[in-house]
């Protein structure tokens, strides 16, 4: 009996995983040479079975044909994706979060970490950020802060003490423009995230100043 | 009518291959003028059709308006265009309404010499036609106005339909293929 269940559950996670490869060779249909449909259906096939999101391969595989990318290059583009994929969810896992995983807090780690993060980097933001959209904000904006040059740790001590600090997503989503703000003023992006920190961790002692989500003393870094 | 010849390395700022803090210390100053001039240029409001402000009253939603603006290569008719803009007051921010979720993104692109500029990215599929952008302007300038979900998405204009260029004034992310994707987040 307990062969019988154990085969009607491969056979159940067998046609799972078909389905899912039927539906990422759906998407990818026309877009990109089957080579690397297949590719990108076997990657992503075990991907799902991983509880991995698919959609960041399907993505990055149209990407590289559009922009007339050897296949070559593709596919190894695609693996890169993958190993993102399984670091973030590691990463969340360290943090205390069990399966299954969200997949939207996934694709947001590993674009942080396409960004510059490292997997220490998405286990802090993940631990600081509960409950689940506050981590997804946040890996979002923390991968965009890196993008604009923030090194990592002051990418997540910034995005860190913003959450701690009671901000609204909206603030969060803000903070890499005044980042942007900070460096056409002359502060480095390591400068300004740090400025930008200290306001967010005196908002989080003394509370929210009269304009709410505005620290009353804007950081002011020195030149470099 | 201003006309400006920028070094290089600035132009490689506006083409988003370079940062303020990549450039030489003597060369900032350049390039804070050259990012200032496209931030003039940006405080163009988008006009929608009256029948669209109707029906977003209708939903009264405020809504983010997000701006993300590019230069391709800043040339004298971007500083001219600044200038206009700036003389005529307008305003920098402008508040519309969006249908439930959907936040709305104005690309803006210097192009000259472009006959075709589109943008492609997560939101079309990277599709290179799908999303032209339209001549604006002192005909350099090409703008489309979009409304995305919120989330994050990565993009980059095509000009001409073959030519792949970040947006410089957004952050950017290696695109494992060698060139940089701009990142816009919602």
């Amino acid at each position: 009996m307990r062969c019988l269940g154990g085969l009607l559950l491969g056979l159940a996670a067998l046609a799972t995983t078909l389905d899912a490869q039927q539906t990422i060779a759906e998407r990818l249909s026309g877009r990109v040479s089957p080579e690397i449909a297949g590719l990108v259906q076997d990657l992503g096939g075990a991907a799902l079975q991983r509880g991995l999101p698919a959609d960041p391969l399907i993505q990055k595989a149209i990407e590289g044909n559009a922009k007339g990318v050897p296949e070559e290059r593709i596919a190894a583009a695609l693996r890169v994706v993958v190993t993102q994929l399984d670091t973030t969810a590691a990463a969340l896992r360290n943090a205390g979060f069990e399966n299954p995983l969200d997949t939207v807090e996934i694709t947001a780690g590993a674009f942080a970490i396409t960004a510059g993060l490292h997997g220490r980097d998405i286990t802090a933001l993940a631990r600081t950020g509960r409950p689940t959209p506050d981590v997804i904000v946040g890996l979002r904006v923390a991968g965009t802060l890196a993008a604009l040059g923030v090194p990592p740790a002051e990418t997540v001590t910034l995005v860190s003490q913003t959450l701690r600090a009671g901000a609204s997503p909206g603030d969060l989503l803000a903070l890499p423009g005044r980042v942007q703000s900070e460096v056409a003023r002359g502060a480095t992006p390591a400068q300004a995230a740090a400025g930008l920190a200290r306001a967010a961790a005196a908002q989080a002692r003394h509370g929210p100043p009269p304009d709410h989500g505005h620290p009353s003393h804007p950081p002011a870094p020195p030149h470099p | 009518m201003t006309t400006h010849d920028f070094h290089p390395q600035v132009k490689q700022l506006l083409d988003g291959e370079l940062t303020l803090t990549d450039l030489p210390p003597e060369l900032r100053a350049e390039g804070e003028e050259a990012l200032r001039l496209l931030a003039a240029v940006d405080r163009e409001p988008v006009s929608l059709p009256a029948v669209t402000w109707r029906v977003m009253a209708a939903l009264e939603r405020k809504r983010q308006r997000r701006w993300t603006r590019a230069a391709w290569l800043l040339a004298p008719a971007l500083a001219a265009a600044a200038a206009l803009v700036v003389l005529l007051g307008r305003p920098s921010r402008p508040t519309a309404s969006a249908p439930t979720g959907m936040v709305t993104v104005r690309f803006v692109l210097v192009a000259p010499g472009a006959h075709q500029v589109c943008v492609a990215g997560t939101f079309n599929r990277w599709d290179p036609a799908a999303t032209p952008l339209v001549r604006s302007g002192s005909g350099d300038l090409w703008v489309a106005t979009l409304s995305l979900p919120p989330g994050q998405h990565q993009y980059a204009f095509v000009v001409d339909g073959a030519r792949w260029v970040p947006d410089p004034t957004a952050p950017a992310i290696d695109d494992g293929f060698g060139r940089r994707n701009s990142v816009l987040t919602l």
